[in-house]
């Protein structure tokens, strides 16, 4: 009778040992929405390898506290309705306490509403409009803000020896929350703006909106962009025979279109730190894995946003008012693939370390740090 | 899963009204409208513009209400005496001279910026509102589909000259049912506006009108309850093939794709076998002196 109790008592046991072991192992699921579809793709797979290669170190590591970390990855098609689709499933289906987004601010703000509705937390890869400072407690940016990052670049034009400066952005947040700064900045060292090209993105050609500037010589043109848009752009610049140096917030995510016309011509304000340390390394893997040179800043960014959630997770607990709480906390010691972190009390990266990079034969150099 | 079936619901009822509105206008009357988002961002924007300053909800859905038509006018009496094709081009370009304006006026649209609307205070509120919004359109779409009004339109659809030898007068006629449509696209855009909790420029794209078209060819032109079950499977399609991603082990950015292209093939192979829709327009046999 003691004998099968025993080994009842034992067989108890081992079941209940291996049910918590299968719970430990039980994956947390993260949620990434991202446009892998429609505009700006590049950008935006950039990011969500770079999330990707952090949780493959992650996992590597033992994971949350035992739990591998289970990306699921939706598309948002660069559309405010599939990007609440996508957030939707994650935050109801899918039950994922925190996602990872990369898109503009007229996707990112409808899902922040969605996360603060149900008590969940968004991290932003990519956008910097002002209002994603009203979600403190539900959406942090790893991305730092525009006016930061704009301002350098209005003081680099004006170092540069250039009194006058036309800018062009395309017409969005991104595009006119960097003219506005940059040209703040810019004016207030004595420079003058003489035009400012707010251009509608997707057109074949911008000659229209550009023309006007080959009467205004301008000494510098200020400008940001992406994808094919940016290449656009310098075509048609290059085209009307308007022979500026350009300076440009995130001069790596503009799509060069004549790299022997451009070169020593751009330069400009980008997120630094990536040379060394994390960086580095992010870089190393990111080659190895996905046989890739061409890398931007959202490979980082996606990098960091993963890691310090996971961070959250480990310390604070998985669910998202734990993650709310604990991330602010972790950040502070958190050194990142992106450099260091510095949130306000809203959630929103600001002083982030900065590079100043110029185009060279094919490729982009830094010739100067602000850390 | 309960909470993402009442959202579900919830997208879908919202295009169905859409899809409805413009089966008004192309199923029924033959007006090809390709700038079909247009009243919708018109009833997004009067309840982002009203909130914003400060007024109560039904002050931007009353707005959007009284706008709406006036817009259908303006942008439909000009193109009066000119064929199928300028409609075509006129309500496009209406479309986009209306986003264009709400982006480059951001002290009073907010610009690229946006505006943001109050959420509904849940989603069961938002669920029933939109439904409501539906039957209510879909009960005046079917009185009009079978009012002599409504055989009036097909007239006008199938023969313009025809009408008018009738003693009708067919820009009357038209301007009529596009007034009433618009309405019911502005109504689903104040719901959408109050739903997503944000209205910006890049939600009124020509892609969302392409879509509202894909949802009525797709159903069946003229047919109410098949233009509702295009807009259904259009929304459905998008919705169901991200689980269907999720279970395909890929590269996130090829299931992206392959989930889109699949998405059109569907569509495609459905206009070769099934051109007129799904539910298409039943033949109608009527005793003029009976009706």
């Amino acid at each position: 009778m003691r004998s099968w109790l025993s080994i009842t008592l034992a067989g108890a046991l081992a079941t209940a040992g291996m049910l918590s072991v299968a719970q430990a192992a039980d994956p947390i699921p993260v949620g990434v929405i991202a446009n892998l579809t429609g505009q700006d793709v590049k950008t935006s797979l950039q990011m969500t390898r770079g999330v990707e290669l952090a949780a493959d170190d992650i996992n590597a590591a033992g994971g949350i506290n035992g739990q591998p970390i289970k990306l699921i990855v939706e598309d948002s098609e660069y559309r405010a309705q599939e990007a609440l689709n996508a957030a939707t499933k994650l935050y109801t289906v899918d039950k994922v306490e925190a996602a990872i987004m990369f898109g503009g601010s007229s996707l990112m703000i409808p899902v922040a509403q969605l996360a603060k509705e149900q008590g969940k937390v968004l991290i932003n890869t990519s956008s910097s409009s002002p209002k994603l400072g009203e979600y403190p407690g539900t959406l942090f940016s790893i991305l730092p803000l525009d006016d930061i990052l704009a301002k350098d670049l209005g003081n680099l034009v004006a170092e540069s020896g250039a009194k006058t400066a036309a800018v062009i952005v395309p017409n969005n947040a991104f595009g006119l929350g960097v003219a506005e700064a940059a040209a703040a900045a810019f004016k207030a060292k004595g420079g003058t703006i003489v035009e400012t090209v707010a251009y509608t993105e997707g057109q074949p050609n911008y000659r229209a909106d550009i023309q006007v500037l080959a009467s205004k010589k301008p000494d510098a043109i200020i400008t940001c962009g992406y994808g094919d848009d940016s290449r656009t752009i310098l075509r048609t610049v290059r085209e009307l025979g308007i022979d500026a140096p350009w300076y440009a917030a995130y001069p790596s995510i503009l799509e060069v279109e004549n790299p022997e016309w451009m070169n020593g011509k751009l330069s400009g304000v980008d997120n630094g730190g990536y040379a060394q340390g994390v960086g580095k390394a992010v870089l190393d893997k990111y080659k190895a894995k996905y046989k890739e040179d061409d890398i931007l800043a959202h490979v980082y960014y996606g990098y960091d946003a993963m890691m310090v959630l996971a961070e959250a997770m480990k310390k604070g607990g998985t669910d998202a008012a734990s993650i709310a709480k604990t991330m602010p906390e972790v950040v502070k010691s958190y050194e990142g693939a992106s450099g260091k972190i510095v949130w306000d009390d809203r959630g929103q990266r600001i002083d982030p370390p900065l590079d100043i990079i110029t185009y060279k034969d094919g490729k982009f150099e830094t010739t100067g740090t602000k850390n | 899963m309960i909470d993402f079936a009442i959202y579900s619901v919830t997208v879908i009822a919202i295009w169905s009204v859409l899809a409805l509105s413009l089966n008004l206008q192309f199923g029924m009357t033959g007006l090809v409208n390709f700038g079909q988002i247009l009243p919708f961002a018109i009833g997004s924007y009067a309840a982002g513009i009203g909130a914003s300053l400060g007024y109560p909800w039904w002050v931007g859905a009353t707005a959007a209400l009284i706008f709406a038509p006036l817009f259908s006018l303006a942008v439909i009496l000009p193109a009066q005496r000119l064929s199928q094709d300028y409609w075509a081009l006129i309500t496009l370009g209406a479309a986009e001279i209306f986003r264009l304006t709400m982006l480059n006026t951001p002290s009073f649209a907010g610009g690229a910026d946006g505006l943001n609307v109050p959420r509904f205070g849940d989603s069961l509120t938002a669920l029933y509102v939109s439904l409501g919004l539906l039957a209510v359109s879909f009960f005046f779409a079917e009185r009009v589909s079978r009012s002599p009004f409504g055989r009036m339109l097909r007239v006008l659809r199938e023969d313009e000259v025809l009408a008018s030898t009738l003693g009708r007068n067919p820009i009357r006629y038209q301007a009529s049912i596009s007034a009433a449509a618009w309405i019911m696209a502005a109504a689903a855009g104040v719901a959408y506006g109050h739903f997503s909790g944000y209205v910006a420029p890049t939600s009124f794209t020509v892609t969302e009108t392409f879509i509202i078209w894909t949802a009525v060819i797709l159903g069946g032109p003229g047919r109410n309850i098949g233009v509702v079950c295009g807009a259904i499977i259009i929304q459905l399609l998008g919705v169901s093939s991200r689980f269907v991603a999720q279970w395909v082990d890929l590269p996130s950015d090829l299931i992206a794709n392959l989930r889109l292209a699949s998405f059109g093939l569907i569509l495609v192979v459905m206009f070769i076998y099934r051109p007129q829709g799904l539910i298409p327009e039943a033949r109608e046999v009527h005793d003029a002196e009976r009706d």
